[in-house]
């Protein structure tokens, strides 16, 4: 009999029920009914906590996972078969309290998050909460602020920084080469070294690797238990198949993650606890794991020896995509505005080279592609990588589940990643390895690059302070750079450098309060468990945040209305100095009056050439503005040394925070949406179709930049019959432009348009944000309409010209 | 004389291809989705969205052919002599020139501009209008442009046009795309204006020396009888063509027609029933001739 796997997705996506401060449709509740906030986690670490008082804060951390490991109610469905979550019940939220108890008070005191906790619940959060005031990270580090950092670190609309979750991708072939027994014969064998050689940080190193024991040891301790529990379970099932199934669990359970897994089951049972440990022990994100390339070999073992079935490898991988969809997140209200709709931004990556430059296209590749296409599910989203030998027959498939109009596989383009890791210093093998994780974030497997994506900067907002020589028009306060009177400017140029000063103003604060946050989580939140499973921390006999991977593949800043900013400066330009219509006087006042009785400067600027027309004009000065402000940013470093830089995923932010931002002289009005991306045209301004976007976008360039997000917009039927060999076309020349990444939505106006009036019908519809898809009807209404405005491409092409 | 040049045309022939429209147009068909390409000459366009109202157009206006009231602006399209001043004082873009005079090079450079798009996808040029063979002065430099170039080029035409002249250009073409509205004279000239000899002996010249595609706008109750498709199928047989395509009338000129103040008859003619295609796809197919719809 054949499970309806589908039917037992929980959904947890956040949805965005508010845009900055402001409150949107918050009656709907930010969560689905039914979900609810788990505080087993912080119940036992806070217990734990009060136990270690004293002791090493490397064990201390290595000690509260073995007390939430080993005593967290733990449960297996009647049809699992891979097991393990973050959390003691499908319906759970997981929060770190150790990270920042605020978010999740706002949370649950807000009309919003009314349901996610009984009266019971929200009693033992308090006295929880209560321990943690001036522990958890939040705090220390506003304790640690002196001068102005205070100040800006409060959100007021130019940059965001956030306590956000770390990311980062295991050293998963290690750990299925030689299981976390292997890991732990490691460090001890480090430790017997360590005592024989007594280095000036022995101390440091001894504690640190024997809590990384400790850890290694709870995370076995912790699958013994869902062993156990199969085994009981399967002693007590009725049926055959059920006891055969349970066996199956409890099996894997007993073997993995400390031993090599031997089949292609146990290989997902290891990933899985390792995947969900890494939330316990610090709250983090993403997947990221080469799905194909790690799991494929298994995959065609259990093949050839007739282990399983392709139909059976097909419902595992489906029952895996249920599990991932378990896990999910608290979000403070604020988030939830930049993230809107999101789940936990998980993502795998598949397709794309191996360490020598070939392809690595395998059967779970396909197998991938075919349980999206069965699962219609948010999470995970799907990376492919392409590069000049993705086989055809992959980018059909590809085609093939983009059409259904999941918004996933994002594709990212070998051609334009490689150079640009070179350029930060990654050696070309562990390059050629890299993957997705969360949005577009690019990550190195195994590496120590335990990172963030910790803020935004709001570029539009920039441009602005520059048009003000940094002073609140309404108080007068001086808040950003001084630069000079705009009125006097003679040039773009002029321009430019005042908002490039700004950029630098308020970048320079951004990474000021990152580098101090970087440091209060080393000193306060250790991560013993996912230093052993990175390469090169127990060798050194460090923990990750102590040492980095010497590259600037590391923290990263959202690059937020950047082609509003190019944009704008090309309607300055243009309208005002070249043409000489309008004075610069006048623009202000329009633009101070949010075109109020200014509609023909509106007009006037709205008409200056736009960003994605393949028009030279615009686009050299758009890649300029992107070029000049990665160089601002990369004037500043992290603590290690390496430049900063931006990132391209935007996520809702475009929307979200653009609230807070007045007019800009490229037309846009007081709090409309930015441009959805960073490669993304304004909406609705790219007028000449999908080549000459991605001619525009193939100006800027990768290795001057960072990596960017762009989205397309494409009617179902380009992608149908003789279309689809045209689509893939248009793929082909978009890696051959050398274009760092794109993904689709494949819909059509109607149906949006539809499915705002009826959002009954439409349960189901998903869509593309930014890095990340979500169901249409949990995002407010403003997103929604800021997805419908994205330019709907080839829709004059959709019927042939009559003659 | 060129009104349009549309990147990623992808029903204009093979693969990913840009369309150049000429200007200007010998037939007079009911159902044309581009009215803006009959005339020669220049010609304003309207956009209301654009619109602010501000008055600039009335005042250049020498005619006096506009007004404008806070519901808006209204052209009186008698009295408009296209002189086009109008379009000059918008600051909005609200009233567009269409048709302007390009060079070779300019239309060749914008032409190769999606280069990779047609090398991955099989796509390159198409010459379309209005008619191109209507302005021979201009397509045959362009034609040799754009072979020059090694791009990949389409012409497509209604076919009326002296034969001579259509030798001239074969040359430089690798695909035709041909417009056959209808077999029968009488109705040709009825629904065109003008006798579908010429055009018939041309597709023979075309044949000959290109690909060739035809293409019959399908309009239901004047050429969707399974006569005169059955008959059209054969013709394009007996001419080796490599396809027919079933374009079906859609109502892409309505909103034209009033934006350019063309009467326009378009407003009659209407969509014949999928499965009456489906139908007419079926007995193609039975000729032996390959067939696609809308495409």
């Amino acid at each position: 009999m054949k499970l309806d796997i589908r039917s037992r997705l929980v959904i947890k996506a956040v949805r965005n029920v508010r845009r900055g401060y402001e409150k949107d449709e918050a009656a709907r509740g930010m969560y689905r009914p039914g979900i609810t906030i788990d505080i087993q986690r912080s119940r036992l670490l806070t217990q734990s906590y009060k136990e270690t008082d004293g002791k090493p804060m490397v064990m201390r951390r290595a000690l509260a996972l073995q007390k939430i490991l080993s005593g967290m109610d733990i449960y297996i469905q009647d049809w699992e078969r891979i097991v393990g979550n973050n959390v003691a019940t499908p319906e759970g939220l997981f929060f770190g309290i150790d990270m920042n108890w605020r978010s999740v008070k706002r949370v649950v005191s807000g009309e919003e998050g009314e349901s996610l906790l009984d009266d019971e619940g929200r009693k033992e959060l308090g006295e929880l909460i209560e321990y943690w005031k001036g522990r958890c990270m939040s705090d220390i580090h506003q304790e640690m602020f002196t001068g102005d950092l205070l100040k800006y670190w409060k959100f007021e609309g130019t940059f965001l920084w956030t306590h956000w979750s770390e990311i980062g991708i295991p050293d998963y072939e290690k750990i299925f080469r030689i299981g976390l027994r292997g890991l732990i014969d490691l460090a001890e064998r480090r430790l017997a070294e360590l005592d024989a050689a007594v280095p000036p940080d022995y101390i440091e190193q001894k504690e640190f690797l024997q809590a990384v024991v400790v850890a290694l040891d709870a995370v076995i301790g912790f699958a013994h238990r869902y062993s156990k529990l199969a085994g009981d379970l399967a002693e007590m099932a009725e049926k055959s198949e059920d006891k055969k199934r349970l066996r199956e669990i409890a099996e894997a359970c007993a073997r993995v993650p400390e031993h090599p897994p031997r089949t292609l089951q146990e290989a997902l049972q290891s990933f899985f606890f390792i995947h969900i440990v890494r939330y316990l022990e610090y709250s983090t994100l993403g997947i990221g794991i080469r799905f194909d390339k790690i799991f494929g070999p298994y995959l065609e073992q259990d093949l050839v020896d007739g282990r399983i079935t392709r139909d059976e490898a097909l419902e595992l991988l489906q029952l895996l995509w249920v599990k991932f969809n378990e896990l999910g997140l608290i979000y403070s209200p604020m988030l939830s505005a930049v993230y809107g709709g999101v789940a936990s931004l998980q993502a795998i990556t598949i397709g794309g080279m191996d360490e020598k430059g070939g392809d690595i296209t395998n059967e779970m590749t396909y197998l991938v592609l075919e349980t999206a296409e069965a699962m219609r599910a948010l999470e995970p989203s799907i990376a492919l990588r392409y590069h000049n030998g993705t086989p055809d027959r992959l980018l059909s498939k590809t085609a093939d589940v983009i059409r259904t109009g999941l918004g996933y596989p994002s594709l990212f383009n070998d051609i334009a990643i490689l150079p640009l890791l070179r350029k930060w210093k990654v050696p070309e093998k562990d390059a050629r390895d890299y993957a997705i994780t969360g949005c577009v974030y690019l990550e190195i497997p195994g590496k120590n690059v335990a990172r963030r994506a910790y803020g935004g900067i709001i570029l539009p907002k920039c441009l602005y302070w520059a048009l003000h020589q940094g002073k609140n028009p309404v108080t007068g306060e001086q808040w950003g750079a001084s630069t000079p009177d705009p009125c006097g400017f003679t040039s773009a140029d002029d321009v430019m450098n005042a908002y490039l000063e700004q950029v630098r103003f308020f970048f320079g604060r951004l990474n000021r309060i990152e580098n101090t946050s970087r440091t209060i989580y080393e000193k306060y939140l250790p991560r013993p468990f996912y230093s052993a499973v990175l390469d090169g921390c127990i060798e050194r006999g460090q923990e990750c945040r102590k040492w980095a991977y010497p590259s600037s593949v590391h923290d990263i800043c959202i690059i937020i209305g950047v082609t509003n900013v190019a944009d704008s400066i090309t309607a300055i330009k243009k309208a005002v100095f070249e043409d000489k219509k309008l004075s610069m006087d006048e623009l202000l006042a329009a633009l101070d009056a949010n075109w109020e009785g200014y509609e023909h400067v509106r007009q006037l600027m709205v008409a200056a050439p736009k960003y994605g027309n393949d028009d030279d004009y615009a686009d050299r000065i758009t890649a300029e503005v992107h070029h000049r402000t990665a160089d601002v940013m990369a004037e500043f470093t992290d603590r290690f040394g390496n430049p900063c830089r931006g990132d391209g995923s935007g996520v809702s932010a475009t929307y979200g925070v653009a609230l807070t931002t007045p007019a800009t002289p490229d037309g846009r009005k007081d709090g409309e949406a930015f441009a959805d991306a960073t490669l993304s045209p304004v909406q609705g301004m790219d007028k000449k179709g999908p080549t000459a976007v991605l001619q525009s976008a193939a100006k800027i360039d990768t290795v001057r930049t960072y990596n960017h997000l762009l989205n397309q917009k494409f009617l179902p039927s380009m992608l149908e019959g003789d279309m689809k060999d045209v689509f893939v076309s248009y793929i082909r020349s978009w890696g051959e432009l050398g274009i760092s990444h794109v993904q689709f939505n494949v819909v059509d106006n109607e149906t949006l348009r539809d499915a705002q009036l009826h959002p009954g019908k439409h349960q189901d519809l998903i869509v593309r944000v930014a890095g990340y898809s979500a169901f249409f009807v949990d995002l407010s209404k403003g997103l929604q309409d800021s997805i419908i405005a994205r330019t709907e491409q080839t829709f004059s092409q959709s019927m042939p010209p009559l003659k | 004389m060129v009104f349009n040049i549309q990147r990623y045309s992808i029903h204009d022939g093979p693969g990913i291809r840009t369309t150049v429209f000429f200007k200007g147009c010998p037939l007079r068909c009911r159902w044309c989705s581009n009215p803006e390409s009959q005339r020669r000459e220049p010609q304003i366009i309207l956009h209301d969205a654009r619109c602010t109202k501000c008055g600039a157009c009335a005042a250049a206006c020498p005619a006096e052919a506009i007004t404008v009231t806070p519901e808006g602006r209204r052209v009186d399209w008698e009295r408009c002599t296209q002189c086009l001043e109008c379009a000059g004082a918008c600051p909005n873009g609200a009233l567009e020139r269409c048709g302007s005079v390009m060079s070779v090079m300019d239309v060749a450079d914008e032409a190769e501009r999606d280069r990779v798009f047609y090398k991955n996808s099989g796509g390159g040029v198409t010459v379309s209008g209005g008619e191109p063979l209507f302005q021979p002065g201009f397509l045959l430099p362009l034609l040799r442009e754009l072979k020059r170039r090694d791009l990949h080029v389409a012409l497509d035409t209604t076919g009326f046009a002296s034969p001579d002249l259509v030798e001239e250009m074969l040359p430089f073409l690798d695909l035709t795309l041909l417009d056959i509205k209808h077999m029968d004279d009488g109705i040709h000239r009825r629904h065109t204006g003008v006798s579908n000899g010429i055009i018939l002996s041309n597709a023979r010249l075309m044949a000959l020396r290109t690909n060739l595609w035809v293409r019959v706008p399908l309009i239901a109750d004047v050429n969707d009888s399974i006569g005169n498709v059955k008959s059209t199928a054969l013709f394009a047989k007996e001419l080796n063509a490599e396809k027919i395509s079933l374009l079906p009338y859609h109502e892409g000129g309505i909103s034209k027609s009033a934006q350019t103040g063309m009467t326009y008859a378009a407003l009659h003619a209407s969509t014949p029933l999928a499965e009456h295609v489906e139908a007419l796809k079926e007995i193609i197919t039975g000729t032996g001739i390959h067939v696609t719809i809308a495409n």
